[in-house]
């Protein structure tokens, strides 16, 4: 098979600083979610499943990780003769010297020649950071039956809460007339959700030009998609109903873990004919011991359970040691509580301690803590 | 380290697990939920930095499961291209079952070993479960300058278990005096982990002389003959070790692994058993679930309760159903107010219309593969 109907870029460059110490050290698409998944497992594997075999990667926040955890293009069976997933990081140019990308649009410009490689028909511009199962392919069929320059998924969102995000007027048909970025009076309930087909010879042209714009912020949102507008040119918008979830901040991805429990989840990571991938962790499998009870949990191969866990999350390598207690909580991959210590409502970020008897969390704070040191316990 | 070819051998004629048997040979046996028996001897090698690795698989015993498991052997942590995980098929032809020895299966791809590059083999069981370090046995192997190192491990309860192994005889000095049935009239035993160190060329010539005496014969028999011409020793084995020879052994040791202490003996963190992943999603428990004493893969949901069990992945275990005492393979579902107890529950079975499936666990039970009841 030869590349390429739509190549996939995903832009996985941002801190994400709303999750404060949680991604000191990581950018926010390599943060771990779900008990053994990275949020940047969404989009990969999406891609994966919708048959886009060219993926690659847009980096700059603290990218060791994430670009180690991205390059191993076989966790989502992207490592074929014509299949792979690139780690694309800020270059020194011969013409230009070394630039960080200025903006989301910057980034793709900036690798103009590596999509000229695979000359793409479409391009499928992501981002990193979002949970969700889509499939691009059947986004793909609308934009081409519309014959659209662009198309962006949108999601109806609330009338109330339409102010905080971008939203997408337009007419009956769903053509967009106009983008508006957090109006305080909003025309339309559609939210563009950073997800965009674009024919790839049209968006080409346009980034060249947008490169030289010393006026321009080099942004999908803010230039490119007015540009596309001011053109005329056809953007359509492609209606999302399914999961998905923005997690920027510790509440939020809290409670994206939480609704995980739920019986109703329409996320549905059970659903065998879409599987999220994820790395392969030499774990046994999740470990219950005699005196532990464990009621309404999400638990994972290599967590270890001698204590109490209600309405919590366990993540790979989590312990909870006996007499110990987790409570509406999340246990990120290797966190620790010990005995008799009480979490309650709180995130535990990786490898953190709760120390012995140590109680952390309570059940009628409004926020959910974020535990990303380790907590002394009693000796 | 490159000097040593690795042999995984089958599961022979000796070994018949009732029921699980009929569907794959031992070595494809699920354990512990997520892993299969050849997991270990397979895992072992790689971390030896054994890389060329032949694995035998009997043709006659349904070999799509274990094929289709081990793959290009990657995710065993074998380098593609420098190294080689291979399926060596034998057995086919066999007219009889007494023909069906490693030394039959040896003869049958002889052009395969005789053109290894590799100086030693090192000869693994996939019927056994165990973490041994052979990087370190062949280092002690050369040291000695023994011809033959074979592997032991240690019993004290010969007489009620390990009934269909081998036991090594040592002289005080380690010395191989001969391998021996374990007839179970004596409860400290040691029993043959059936792991061998050799030269290639010893091996070679082995495989020749057995053929000469006997078209039946194993290599523990000739090996065995050849203890009072050969400097034959033996190195103990420390750690957790399972011999799967029935249904009971295949049980038990299962369960022996609930015991977290237990498990962390076998699965070390410096010594990483590697499995194929499935890319199951995590387990969910619910609020009517309930789990205790328990190993329990992923991608399962559970609404009943589990206690002292294996639980593969991807099962279902409906509300107010008691499942104890069991090993649950993967795709299986427990329906609403079942009671199994003692029972080893094969893939894709369902159990909703038989309400009570109880057994003694000192007896366990067998539920066929894809059956409803």
């Amino acid at each position: 098979m030869n590349q390429n109907k739509m190549l996939g870029m995903i832009l996985a460059g941002g801190r994400g600083s709303r999750l404060h110490d949680l991604t000191n050290k990581v950018a926010k698409p390599a943060v771990s979610y779900g008990g053994k998944y990275r949020i940047i497992d969404f989009p990969l594997s999406n891609c994966a499943n919708s048959g886009i075999d060219v993926v690659g990667v847009l980096t700059q926040y603290e990218s060791v990780e994430l670009n180690s955890y991205a390059a191993s293009g076989g966790r989502w069976g992207l490592d074929t003769r014509d299949s792979g997933v690139f780690i694309l990081t800020p270059r020194e140019k011969a013409d230009q010297g070394l630039d960080v990308y200025r903006g989301t649009a910057d980034a793709i410009s900036q690798n103009i020649d590596f999509i000229d490689k695979y000359d793409p028909e479409y391009l499928l511009v992501l981002s990193g950071d979002h949970i969700y199962k889509m499939n691009y392919d059947k986004m793909l069929s609308y934009h081409r039956e519309k014959g659209a320059d662009a198309t962006i998924a949108v999601r109806e969102v609330p009338w109330k809460e339409a102010p905080r995000f971008g939203i997408m007027n337009t007419d009956a048909d769903l053509n967009i007339v106009e983008f508006e970025e957090k109006p305080k009076e909003p025309k339309s309930n559609l939210a563009s959700m950073g997800i965009y087909i674009f024919t790839w010879s049209v968006l080409r042209e346009k980034l060249v030009r947008d490169m030289a714009d010393p006026n321009s912020s080099h942004d999908f949102g803010n230039d490119i998609i007015p540009a596309f507008l001011a053109e005329n040119r056809k953007l359509v918008a492609w209606k999302f109903k399914g999961y998905w979830k923005d997690v920027g901040t510790i509440d939020s991805l809290w409670e994206a873990n939480m609704d995980l429990l739920d019986e109703k989840n329409e996320l549905n990571l059970a659903d065998t004919s879409w599987k999220i991938y994820t790395e392969d962790a030499s774990a046994l499998p999740a470990y219950v011991g005699a005196n532990a009870s464990v009621e309404a949990a999400y638990i994972t191969q290599g967590s270890e359970i001698d204590g109490e866990v209600k309405r919590s999350v366990l993540f790979t390598d989590s312990v909870v040691a006996e007499g110990a207690k987790v409570i509406d909580s999340v246990l990120m991959p290797g966190a620790k509580v010990l005995d008799g210590a009480v979490v309650t409502r709180a995130l535990v970020a990786n490898n953190v301690v709760v120390g012995k008897n140590a109680v952390v969390g309570s059940a009628d704070s409004e926020e959910i803590l974020l535990v990303a040191n380790n907590v002394k316990g009693d000796e | 380290m490159a000097k040593a070819l690795g042999i995984i051998t089958t599961s022979g004629n000796r070994i018949h697990v009732e029921g699980l048997q009929a569907h794959r040979p031992v070595s494809s046996f699920s354990f512990v939920g997520r892993y299969r028996v050849i997991d270990f001897p397979v895992s072992n090698l790689s971390n030896s930095d054994i890389e060329r690795i032949m694995v035998y698989v009997d043709a006659d015993q349904n070999p799509r499961s274990l094929a289709e498991h081990l793959g290009t052997g990657r995710h065993y942590n074998i380098n593609s291209k420098r190294g080689k995980l291979q399926l060596v098929f034998c057995g086919a032809a066999a007219v009889n079952q007494i023909y069906k020895t490693d030394i039959a299966g040896f003869l049958e791809n002889f052009d395969l070993i005789e053109r290894a590059a590799q100086e030693y083999v090192v000869i693994a069981p996939s019927t056994m479960v165990y973490a041994q370090d052979y990087g370190k046995l062949l280092d002690s192997h050369i040291a000695s300058g023994a011809d033959v190192t074979l592997l032991y491990h240690r019993v004290s309860n010969a007489k009620e278990a390990f009934l269909n192994c081998d036991t090594l005889k040592l002289n005080r000095q380690r010395g191989v005096e001969a391998i021996t049935r374990n007839l179970g009239n004596v409860k400290d035993k040691n029993i043959f982990a059936e792991s061998y160190v050799m030269k290639k060329e010893l091996f070679i010539t082995l495989i020749k002389e057995a053929k000469k005496i006997s078209s039946t014969y194993t290599l523990a028999e000739i090996v065995s003959d050849k203890c009072k011409e050969l400097d034959v020793r033996a190195a103990a084995h420390e750690g957790y070790f399972a011999a799967i020879t029935d249904l009971k052994s295949y049980y038990d040791a299962n369960l022996d692994l609930t015991d977290l202490e237990v498990a962390k003996d076998l699965f070390r963190p410096s010594w990483p058993i590697y499995t194929k992943t499935t890319d199951a999603c995590p387990t969910k428990v619910s609020e009517k679930g309930s789990i205790k004493n328990s190993l329990v893969s992923n991608g399962c949901q559970i609404d009943g309760t589990v206690e002292n069990c294996v639980v593969g992945r991807s099962c279902t275990i409906k509300a107010g159903a008691v499942v104890k005492n069991c090993v649950v393979l993967a795709y299986t579902t427990i329906g609403k107010d079942v009671h199994v107890e003692g029972q080893v529950v094969d893939k894709w079975v369902t159990i909703k219309n038989t309400k009570e499936i109880v057994a003694d666990p000192s007896k366990p039970g067998y539920i066929n593969r894809d059956d409803t009841l």
